[in-house]
C-alpha cells in the first residue's frame, strides 16, 4: 500500500465514530495490503486503480458518521430531551411562553414591514413601475401634474415606455334600480392598464380610443365591486349603469386584487380637449405613473425627465417657471412617511427579540448549571463535549419548535386583529399576511434564537466540566461558581436595560398621547352623527337644485323630534380635508401677488345652523341666517385666526373679502361682507393649530358635496336609517357614504399616535414582564445553589431579615445597573421619536424617573418570591441537602 | 423485512455467491467502493449480513494482514429472495427462466 493512500485512510478515519474506527482503519489497510500481495505474486503493479478504490474510503466513513448521528439524534436525544424538558415543566413553559412572546412579536412586525415595503407590489416587474412628479421651489418633494406637461412628457421621455395619468375621484355609482353609492375611482388615460401590465378578467380594459372622442361612454369595473354590486354576473359587460348622472357601458372587469390607485373600485377614460392642452398648463390634478424602459435605472429616468422639465420651463415661463419633473419608484410614493414609523416598529421588535435571545440564554445558562451534575455524570461515563452540547442543541430544537408554533399562533391571532386595533392609514397594511416569506422568516428567526442562543451558552456550560469540580458545586460546595455568576448577573444588567430602552419609548409616547387628548378641539365631538352626500353633475348642474336638496334634506331631518340640530358642511374637520385659497381682493382693493398668498384661508361652505351643530361659539357679530341666499349680497364669516391675519387690531366686521375661486358653475368670487367672527377649531386633529378660515354659505355657494352633521338627543347612530331613507326619498341617485358619529371622526385623527403607543406600549410591557421573568429565573436558581450557604448562615443565628438581605442585595445591584445603562441607551436614542411627540420633550425628567422607579418597582417583586423561599430554609433540611 | 436497493442486492448477490471480502465484491459487482462500503455497512447493521475477521495465520502465511469477510445471514437469504422475485417480477416473461 503506498503512502499516499494510508496517510487518506488515516485523514479519513477521523470521521468514522470513535468507537468503530479501529477496526474501520484495519479493513480498509488489510483490502490495499492484499491487492498489493497480489499484485507482487501475479507480477502486475496495481498502480492507477488504487485511487478508485481508496475514493470509497470517504463516502463510507460518512455514512457511518451519518447512521450513528441519526440513530443518536432521532431516537435518543430525541427521547432524553423530552424526558429532560417534561422532568422541568416551569423551565419549559417559561422558555416556550419567551420564545412565543418574541416570535410571535416579530413574525407580526415583519409580516406588515414586508407587506408595506418589501413585498411587489401587485403588477407584473413592479419594480420597474416609477411615478412621476412635477417639482417646484415651493414644493421640492414633488406635486401633481398638469395635462399639458404631461403630454409633453410621454411624447418626449425616452427613458419612460410607457406613461399614463390618473385623476382620482369619487363618484355616484347608480341606475341599476338600487340606492345609489358612492365609490371611489379614478380617470385614466388610455395606456394605463399598459403600463400596469395587467389586462381584464372578463372583458376588455380601457383603450386609447376610448378617450379619443366618441368612446366617452365606457367605464371598467373592479372585481370586488363586480362581486359586491352586480353579485359576479358575468352579464355585467355590456350593461349600462349610471356614474354621476351619465350612463355608461361596463367594458371589462379586472381580476381580483387589482386596485390602483389603492382604494379604486371603477376607472374611467381621461380625455384632454384641445382647449385644455393649449390654457391649462397651470392646472396640476393628475398623478402620472411610467414605466421605465429595458435597462435603465431610475436615476437616468430622473436625469431625462428633469432635462424635459427644465426644457418646459425655458418654453412656457409663465407657468413652468421654477418647475422641473422628478421620478421616483412607485411604492417609494405609495408608502411615503409610513416607512419611518415601521422602522422604529421595526427597531422596537428587534430589541423585544435580543430579550428574548438574552432569555433563552439565561434560562439555558441556569438550566445547564442546574444540570451540571447530570451533565457530568454522562461526561463521566463516555459521552463527549461534543454529545451533551447536541443533546443540549436537541432540547433547544424542541423548545424553538413549540415557541416557533406558539409564536406563529400568535402573530396570526395578531395580524387579524391589527387592521381593527389600529385605524392607521399605512398604504398596503391590509396586505399583511402569514404567507410563506413571513412564515420562512419565522422559522429562521425561531431557529437562531434557539440555536444561537440556545447552544452557545450550553457550549460555556459543558466547558471545563468534571466530575469532581460539579458533584462538589452541588453537594458539598457551600458557594456558587463566580465565574457562571458573572454571566448570570450580565444577563440580567442586559435585558434591564433593553427594557428601560422600551419603557422610556412608551412612557413618552404615553404622555404625549395623554397631552393630546387634553388639547380642546374646539367643536363637540359627542351626540354627533355626520354623513356625506354627493350630487352628480348631470342631475345637479344648477346651483338652486343643489342648494334646494341639501335644504330641503336638512328641513325634513330637522324635523324629526330626536334632533336638535342638522347642518351641512362643504370640509368637515377631522376629515383631511384642505381648501386653501388666497385673497386678491380686501374692500374692492385687488392684492398685490405676494400678498394674496400671505392672506390665504381655509374655505368651508355652511349651512346657517353649522356652528350650533357643531358648538362653536359666535365671538363677534351674526351667524348665518336662512336671509342668506342667492342674489342676495354674499356675507362671510371669519375664524378668529383669519380675523387676526386680514385685520390685526382692527374690527372685521363690516369689511369686505374676496378670494380667488369659484364655487360651483358660473358662480361669484369665494368671498363677502364680514358679518361675524367663530371660535377657532383645530379641523387637522388635536396636534395641528387651528388654521385661518372663512366660512361662506351654501345657499350662496351651493356646492354638491357636502357632509351633514346631526345633533341629537339620544345615540346619534339612530337617525342615520331615517336621514337615509329622507335622502332615498328625495333622490335615489344621491349616494350617502361615510357614515360616521363625531366621536369615530375624533377617534380615526389620534388612530395614529394611538396605534403607536399600542404596539410599543405592547413591546415595552412584554420586556418588562420577560426582564422580571429573566430576574426570577436567575436569583430562584441562586438561592437554590446557595442553599446549603444559606442553611449554615441560619444555623449560625443569620435572622430572616439578613438571609433576605443577602438574596435582594445581590438583585438591587444587578437592577440598578440596568437602569442606569439603560437610562442612558435610552436618552441617546430617543430622539428619534420626536416627530411623534406632541408637547413632550424626549428627555422627560418624569419619563425618565418613573421608568426607574417601575423597573426597580418590579424587580423587588420579582425578587420577593426567591427571597422569602431563602428565609424560610430550614438549617437541618439545607446542611442535608443533596 | 425492509426491502434491498439494486446496488445492496448485487452486493449480497457476491457475498452469496462466494465473494466475501470488500475488494472481491468491488472487482464482482463492478459498483464503485464508495458505493459497496456503505451498502455493507448497512447489511450488516440490517442483521443482513455478519462479518468476521480472516484467520491471523494463514494471513501471516500470505504475508499480509487478515482481511475483514462477511457471510450472508438467514434473514439475509430471505432478504435476497425478495430481491429476485421481484427482479423476475419487473423481466419481460420471455427472458423468465
Amino acid at each position: 500500500m503506498s503512502r499516499r493512500v494510508d496517510a487518506w485512510l488515516r485523514l479519513v478515519a477521523w470521521m468514522v465514530p470513535g468507537d468503530v474506527r479501529r477496526e474501520w482503519l484495519r479493513e480498509w489497510r488489510a483490502e490495499f495490503a492484499w491487492r498489493q500481495a497480489r499484485a507482487v505474486r501475479t507480477g502486475r503493479t496495481p498502480g492507477g486503480q488504487d485511487v478508485w478504490y481508496a475514493a470509497g474510503a470517504l463516502p463510507h466513513a460518512l455514512w457511518l458518521r451519518w447512521d450513528r448521528w441519526r440513530f443518536d439524534m432521532l431516537w435518543q436525544d430525541v427521547k432524553h430531551a423530552w424526558r429532560a424538558l417534561r422532568r422541568r415543566p416551569g423551565f419549559t413553559a417559561l422558555t416556550l411562553v419567551t420564545l412565543a412572546l418574541g416570535i410571535g412579536a416579530t413574525a407580526t412586525i415583519f409580516g406588515a414591514v414586508y407587506a408595506v415595503l418589501l413585498r411587489p407590489l401587485p403588477f407584473p416587474d413592479a419594480d420597474r413601475l416609477v411615478q412621476v412628479m412635477e417639482t417646484s421651489t415651493r414644493n421640492p418633494r414633488g406635486m401633481a401634474v398638469s395635462p399639458p406637461n404631461f403630454v409633453d412628457w410621454r411624447r418626449d421621455s425616452r427613458s419612460i415606455r410607457g406613461m399614463a395619468a390618473i385623476a382620482s375621484s369619487n363618484y355616484a355609482l347608480g341606475g341599476d334600480g338600487r340606492a345609489a353609492e358612492q365609490v371611489s375611482g379614478a380617470q385614466v388615460t388610455g395606456d394605463f392598464f399598459d403600463v400596469l401590465a395587467t389586462g381584464a378578467q372578463w372583458g376588455r380594459v380601457l383603450a386609447p380610443e376610448d378617450a379619443a372622442g366618441q368612446g366617452l361612454d365606457v367605464v371598467v369595473l373592479s372585481h370586488a365591486l363586480w362581486a359586491r354590486r352586480f353579485g359576479s354576473d358575468p352579464a355585467t359587460i355590456g350593461r349600462r349603469i349610471v356614474i354621476d348622472g351619465t350612463p355608461r357601458e361596463v367594458v371589462g372587469v379586472m381580476p381580483r386584487g387589482f386596485r390602483y390607485p389603492l382604494e379604486s373600485d371603477i376607472w374611467l377614460p381621461l380625455p384632454f380637449s384641445e382647449e385644455e392642452l393649449t390654457t391649462q398648463r397651470g392646472a396640476h390634478y393628475l398623478d402620472v405613473i411610467g414605466r421605465l424602459a429595458p435597462e435603465v435605472a431610475v436615476e437616468q429616468a430622473r436625469a431625462d425627465l428633469r432635462a424635459i422639465g427644465d426644457r418646459l420651463a425655458a418654453e412656457y415661463p409663465r407657468w413652468n417657471a421654477d418647475e422641473s419633473a422628478d421620478v421616483e419608484p412607485l411604492r417609494d410614493v405609495l408608502v411615503g412617511d409610513a416607512r419611518d414609523s415601521l422602522m422604529v416598529l421595526l427597531g422596537a421588535v428587534g430589541l423585544v427579540l435580543l430579550i428574548v435571545c438574552v432569555n433563552v440564554a439565561g434560562l439555558v445558562l441556569v438550566r445547564a448549571a442546574g444540570r451540571s451534575r447530570e451533565l457530568a455524570v454522562r461526561r463521566a461515563i463516555g459521552a463527549g463535549r461534543g454529545a451533551l452540547v447536541r443533546s443540549l442543541l436537541v432540547e433547544s430544537l424542541i423548545l424553538g419548535a413549540g415557541g416557533g408554533i406558539l409564536g406563529v399562533l400568535l402573530a396570526s391571532w395578531a395580524l387579524a386583529a391589527a387592521p381593527t386595533l389600529a385605524a392607521v392609514d399605512v398604504p398596503l397594511l391590509d396586505q399583511t399576511r402569514l404567507d410563506g416569506t413571513v412564515l420562512l422568516f419565522t422559522v429562521g428567526v425561531s431557529l437562531a434564537a434557539t440555536v444561537l442562543f440556545g447552544t452557545a451558552p450550553a457550549w460555556f456550560a459543558t466547558a471545563g466540566l468534571d466530575m469532581s469540580a460539579s458533584m462538589r458545586e452541588e453537594g458539598g460546595s457551600t458557594t456558587a461558581d463566580p465565574r457562571r455568576q458573572w454571566w448570570r448577573g450580565a444577563v440580567i444588567v442586559i435585558e434591564t436595560s433593553l427594557a428601560v430602552v422600551l419603557l422610556v419609548a412608551a412612557g413618552l409616547l404615553a404622555r404625549s398621547f395623554a397631552r393630546l387628548t387634553q388639547v380642546d378641539l374646539g367643536f363637540a365631538t359627542s351626540d354627533i352623527q355626520t354623513f356625506t352626500i354627493t350630487m352628480p353633475d348631470g342631475t345637479y348642474g344648477q346651483p338652486a337644485q343643489r342648494a334646494a336638496l341639501v335644504d330641503e334634506l336638512l328641513a325634513r331631518i330637522a324635523g324629526r323630534p330626536d334632533v336638535a340640530h342638522a347642518s351641512a358642511i362643504f370640509g368637515m374637520p377631522l376629515t383631511d380635508f384642505s381648501y386653501g385659497i388666497s385673497t386678491t381682493a380686501l374692500d374692492g382693493v385687488r392684492l398685490a401677488d405676494a400678498r394674496q398668498d400671505e392672506l390665504s384661508v381655509q374655505v368651508r361652505v355652511v349651512t346657517p345652523d353649522y356652528f350650533e351643530t357643531m358648538g362653536i361659539p359666535l365671538v363677534r357679530g351674526r351667524s348665518l341666517t336662512a336671509a342668506d341666499r342667492l342674489g342676495r349680497p354674499e356675507v362671510a364669516i371669519l375664524s378668529e385666526a383669519a380675523a387676526r391675519r386680514y385685520f390685526p387690531g382692527e374690527d372685521p366686521l363690516g369689511h369686505h373679502v374676496e378670494l380667488g375661486t369659484r364655487l360651483g358653475q358660473g358662480g361669484a368670487p369665494v368671498g363677502g361682507q364680514i358679518v361675524g367672527v367663530v371660535a377657532d377649531v383645530r379641523d387637522r386633529g388635536r396636534a395641528s393649530p387651528p388654521r385661518p378660515t372663512l366660512y361662506v354659505a351654501h345657499a350662496q355657494f351651493p356646492v354638491g358635496f357636502v357632509t351633514v352633521a346631526i345633533r341629537s338627543d339620544g345615540r346619534p347612530a339612530a337617525v342615520v336609517e331615517p336621514a337615509r331613507q329622507v335622502l332615498e326619498a328625495l333622490d335615489r341617485d344621491v349616494p350617502m357614504f361615510r357614515v360616521r358619529t363625531m366621536a369615530q371622526l375624533a377617534s380615526h385623527a389620534v388612530a395614529q399616535p394611538r396605534a403607536s403607543l399600542v404596539v410599543i406600549g405592547v413591546f415595552a410591557t412584554s420586556a418588562l414582564v420577560l426582564s422580571a421573568l429573566g430576574l426570577y429565573g436567575v436569583l430562584a436558581f441562586a438561592v437554590g445553589q446557595r442553599t446549603r450557604e444559606i442553611g449554615i448562615r441560619r444555623a449560625l443565628g443569620a435572622a430572616d431579615g439578613s438571609v433576605v438581605r443577602i438574596v435582594t442585595r445581590h438583585a438591587a445591584g444587578l437592577t440598578a445597573i440596568g437602569i442606569a445603562v439603560g437610562l442612558g441607551a435610552a436618552l441617546a436614542i430617543s430622539r428619534v421619536l420626536r416627530p411623534q411627540l406632541h408637547d413632550v420633550a424626549p428627555t422627560d425628567v418624569v419619563t425618565y424617573a418613573g421608568v426607574a422607579l417601575l423597573v426597580s418597582m418590579v424587580s423587588m417583586v420579582a425578587t420577593l418570591v426567591p427571597a422569602w423561599r431563602a428565609a424560610r430554609i430550614d438549617p437541618l433540611m439545607a446542611l442535608r441537602h443533596d | 423485512m425492509r426491502r434491498l436497493s439494486i446496488s445492496a442486492a448485487s452486493v449480497l448477490q457476491a457475498i452469496a455467491d462466494g465473494r466475501p471480502y470488500g475488494f472481491d465484491i468491488i472487482d464482482a459487482t463492478g459498483l464503485p467502493s464508495g458505493t459497496v462500503y456503505p451498502a455493507l455497512s448497512r447489511l450488516e447493521r440490517d442483521g443482513y449480513v455478519r462479518s468476521s475477521w480472516e484467520d491471523t495465520d494463514s494471513a501471516h502465511d500470505a504475508g499480509r494482514p487478515p482481511r475483514r469477510y462477511y457471510r450472508v445471514t438467514a434473514s439475509g437469504r430471505t432478504a435476497l429472495a425478495d430481491a429476485h422475485a421481484r427482479l423476475q417480477a419487473l423481466l419481460p416473461a420471455r427472458s423468465r427462466p
